[in-house]
């Protein structure tokens, strides 16, 4: 294809400076040239050159890739597939995390399309959310794992899964995680030991991993270690290990706290009904402080203390009438239901938003959005919420779409 | 009412990802105190807003076309999105008859789509041949001030063309503009791209040249071309042919209709959707601007082909059923190529060309597609690293279809080993 190349390069000059190449196409007799104009007789041969180029274009090499290893999880559902395409697109991406730890632990097979888009949302947001990459790579099986060794970006992926104590002597947190996660389900005592043995030399994030682990798990054998950890130097560390106490039943944390927070929340069963009388911890001369303090009291508080302490049910105590005090008790209580992972809380607050006072503060409204996310999403089944006033805010619907949403999300994926 | 669409169908009409973002909320019957469809292809609401009245929005889904009384300049707008996915969600009363200020819309469309049905004879035919000729007359001097200035770049030497900037194209263009041939003004302002396509660019600008000299002189002595190449010389340079004619004239081809693939272009803010379709019985390739048809199925219908040396373009005049889907056969890549060689042949200008190959994507030396024998494609270097074509290969051959370029393969469409559909 010389022709061509001398055609550019003297296109590229100008014919005012130089002469036009002739050009031969093989098998074809040499054009009859038109005008004279050295100009129109380059672009008459170029166009000849162009159709022939086009025209007579040989087939390319290419070298294969590899072959991507079979798996042998089910796909899920076209359904599941297009909601997942939602949720990149923009609908609740906060909840990918969840499609994708109920994806896996159904194992289940994401439709691999989706693959490249989740891989790069796992890269960008990095070890912001760790999870994230943790979860694509897990739900992502095989397939990710053989786009990993495609493109070094989502070399993340790419890690061979490693089994047994090799996982723990030699792998990343990520498997390490997965190691223990399952050794505490297996072997109690074994897992115990091991984080006990590890927990000194573990850097603050293996410390936040440990204690993840364990809260799936949580037993009274652990609270000394988690006793232990509300001295730790990483703010993280303590304040997992103080949701983590407050929601283990009986511990010492647990009924210092509820002693605290009975002091300061009185029921008093008025001729009008019950209603909740409070007195903030005293914070000197502070007074927005003392608001503070009260709220992570609550927060903080094993949420049993309130029904047993007052004689009432979960749905009772949400109800009861507590003046200005209301909004920050909603906000306490929905950290502690979050916190301590109560079903039986979550679903009170959401029907107290539901039905009850009108939310008042941006701070409610948040506890809201979490709890939508955390409630069991049965109660997004149709029917399972009462239906909600006339003149609700934008809030509680944006509750019940999001709960609507999970419910369905998950019930694609059975 | 028309059949109802799946979500997917109504979702892909979005402009953009923030009005999809924007009408998946509004999607919700308390958003819309007011909705109703009737018993042929209208749907209508009103949607509660922040302004004091709703808005009023309604939909004709045979166009698909939408009139909203919002502000927004997004088309369709979030509020038409989000009736068509109530419709969608069998949310929307069926059977209804519409409110006045809907049922004047619906009513002014049927009376325009009515109007296009038969050929209407013109107001005065001495003024409408009159004008005609003017035109003719006037592309004809557009052509030959084209000629002209194309002579004077390949004579002053297309070198400074990366440094001139896009007034330079734009410029001609509007003299082809003001020539009344907008095929040819749109094809010169696309050239104010190539000198920075990378390396190659002034092989591309040469072609693109060297091609809209041979349509100028074509286009000049179209009288001494036969006339498919006289249709198709015509309608590059930017004549158009009623739709009214297309159907009138062209004996329609039944056949069912494979819809390969479809692709979005924007020009001169103005959204086009490309349709590829390919006939099972009779092979053949048809590209349609429908928004109607939804990729991965098959419809059996007729289809009137616009006159051209080789027809692509086409109207859907009859559409009878959709029938089934399912991949459609993938050829070789010498086949893709041997059949763009024959198309060339008829039209040398053609640079997109449907192509539905059964083949394995390859990422080295460049991003492409291997077939079975081992020949090979390049992706086209616009259409990026396409990694949702290889997650789903996984290493294994699937059915892509896409457009053929001479710069590559721009992959649109393919089938996974179940054979499901996957818009790329």
């Amino acid at each position: 294809m010389n022709s061509w190349h001398d055609l550019v390069t003297a296109s590229l000059i100008g014919t005012e400076r130089s002469a036009v190449p002739a050009v031969g196409i093989p098998g074809l007799p040499p054009a009859a040239d038109g005008t004279g104009d050295p100009a129109a007789v380059l672009l008459d041969r170029a166009a000849l050159l162009t159709a022939a180029r086009r025209a007579g274009r040989h087939p390319d090499r290419a070298e294969p890739l590899p072959v991507c290893e079979p798996d042998p999880r089910p796909a899920v559902s076209p359904a599941a597939g297009r909601r997942l395409a939602r949720m990149l697109s923009g609908e609740y991406p906060d909840l990918l995390t969840e499609w994708l730890a109920a994806v896996a632990a159904r194992g289940r097979q994401p439709p691999p399309q989706y693959l490249p888009a989740l891989l790069e949302r796992a890269r960008r947001t990095g070890p912001a959310d760790s999870g994230l990459a943790r979860l694509v790579a897990e739900a992502g099986g095989p397939r990710a794992r053989w786009l990993a060794g495609l493109n070094p970006d989502w070399e993340f992926a790419a890690v061979p899964a490693l089994a047994g104590p090799d996982a723990w002597r030699l792998g990343t947190t990520a498997q390490r995680r997965r190691y223990l996660a399952s050794l505490l389900a297996s072997d109690p005592d074994a897992a115990r030991d091991l984080i006990r043995g590890g927990w000194d030399a573990a850097g603050p994030a293996e410390r936040v991993m440990f204690l993840s682990v364990l809260a799936d798990g949580l037993s009274p054998a652990d609270e000394p270690l988690l006793e232990a950890a509300l001295g730790d130097r990483a703010e993280d560390v303590r304040s997992r290990a103080a949701n983590l106490l407050a929601s283990l039943p009986g511990s010492a944390l647990g009924r210092r706290v509820a002693e605290r927070a009975l002091r300061c929340v009185r029921i008093e069963h008025g001729a009008r009904g019950p209603c909740l009388l409070i007195t903030p911890p005293d914070a000197g001369r502070n007074q927005p402080d003392r608001a503070r303090l009260m709220l992570e009291l609550v927060a903080r508080t094993p949420l049993p203390t309130w029904a047993d302490g007052f004689g009432l049910t979960a749905k009772q105590v949400v109800a009861v009438p507590s003046g200005d005090w209301a909004p920050l008790l909603f906000t306490g209580w929905s950290r502690a239901a979050v916190a301590q992972r109560d079903q039986a809380w979550t679903a009170a607050l959401i029907g107290q938003a539901l039905t009850g006072r009108p939310l008042r503060t941006a701070a409610e409204t948040e506890a809201l959005r979490q709890l939508a996310r955390r409630a069991d999403p049965a109660l997004g089944a149709p029917g399972a919420l009462p239906e909600p006033r006339p003149d609700a805010p934008p809030a509680i619907s944006a509750a019940r779409s999001v709960l609507r949403f999970r419910y369905d999300m998950l019930k694609e994926l059975d | 009412m028309a059949e109802r669409w799946d979500r997917a169908r109504v979702l892909a009409l979005a402009p953009d990802a923030s009005s999809l973002r924007a009408a998946q909320p509004l999607a919700s019957g308390r958003s819309w105190p007011l909705t109703g469809a009737d018993d042929d292809s209208a749907l209508w609401g009103e949607c509660l807003g922040n302004a004091a009245a709703p808005y009023r929005t309604v939909v004709d889904v045979s166009g698909p076309a939408y009139r909203c009384s919002c502000p927004s300049r997004k088309f369709p707008c979030r509020h038409a999105l989000a009736l068509l996915l109530l419709w969608s969600d069998g949310a929307v009363e069926p059977h209804a008859d519409p409110p006045a200020w809907a049922a004047s819309w619906i009513a002014a469309r049927a009376a325009r789509n009515g109007g296009t049905q038969g050929p209407k004879p013109p107001a005065d035919p001495a003024a409408a041949l009159r004008r005609a000729r003017q035109r003719e007359a006037r592309v004809s001097s557009g052509l030959t001030e084209l000629d002209r200035w194309l002579r004077d770049q390949v004579r002053q030497g297309l070198a400074a063309s990366q440094r001139s900037g896009y007034r330079h194209w734009d410029d001609i263009a509007a003299r082809m503009v003001d020539a009344q041939a907008p095929g040819l003004a749109e094809r010169l302002r696309a050239l104010a791209a190539v000198p920075y396509s990378g390396s190659g660019w002034d092989g591309r600008l040469l072609e693109e040249y060297a091609l809209l000299r041979l349509l100028a002189t074509a286009g000049r002595d179209q009288a001494a071309l036969p006339p498919p190449l006289r249709d198709t010389v015509r309608s590059r340079v930017g004549f158009t042919v009623r739709q009214a004619d297309v159907l009138a004239n062209a004996t329609p081809v039944r056949d069912h209709w494979h819809v390969l693939a479809r692709r979005d272009l924007d020009q001169d803010r103005i959204r086009t959707r490309r349709v590829w379709l390919r006939g099972q019985r009779t092979g053949r390739p048809a590209l349609v601007l429908d928004d109607s048809l939804t990729v991965g199925t098959k419809t059996e219908a007729d289809l009137a082909f616009y006159p051209a040396a080789v027809p692509l373009r086409a109207l859907v005049a009859t559409r009878y059923d959709t029938i089934g889907d399912g991949p459609p056969s993938g050829a070789t890549v010498a086949a893709l190529l041997a059949g763009y060689a024959a198309a060339l042949g008829e039209d040398p200008w053609l640079d997109t060309w449907p192509a539905v190959l059964e083949a394995t994507p390859a990422r080295a030396p460049v991003p492409g597609l291997h077939d079975a024998a081992g020949d090979a494609v390049p992706l086209h270097p616009g259409a990026g690293d396409c990694w949702p074509l290889f997650a789903l290969s996984g290493g294994h051959p699937l059915t892509v279809a896409g457009e053929w370029t001479p710069r590559g393969l721009w992959p649109l469409t393919a089938w996974d080993q179940g054979g499901m559909v996957v818009p790329l």
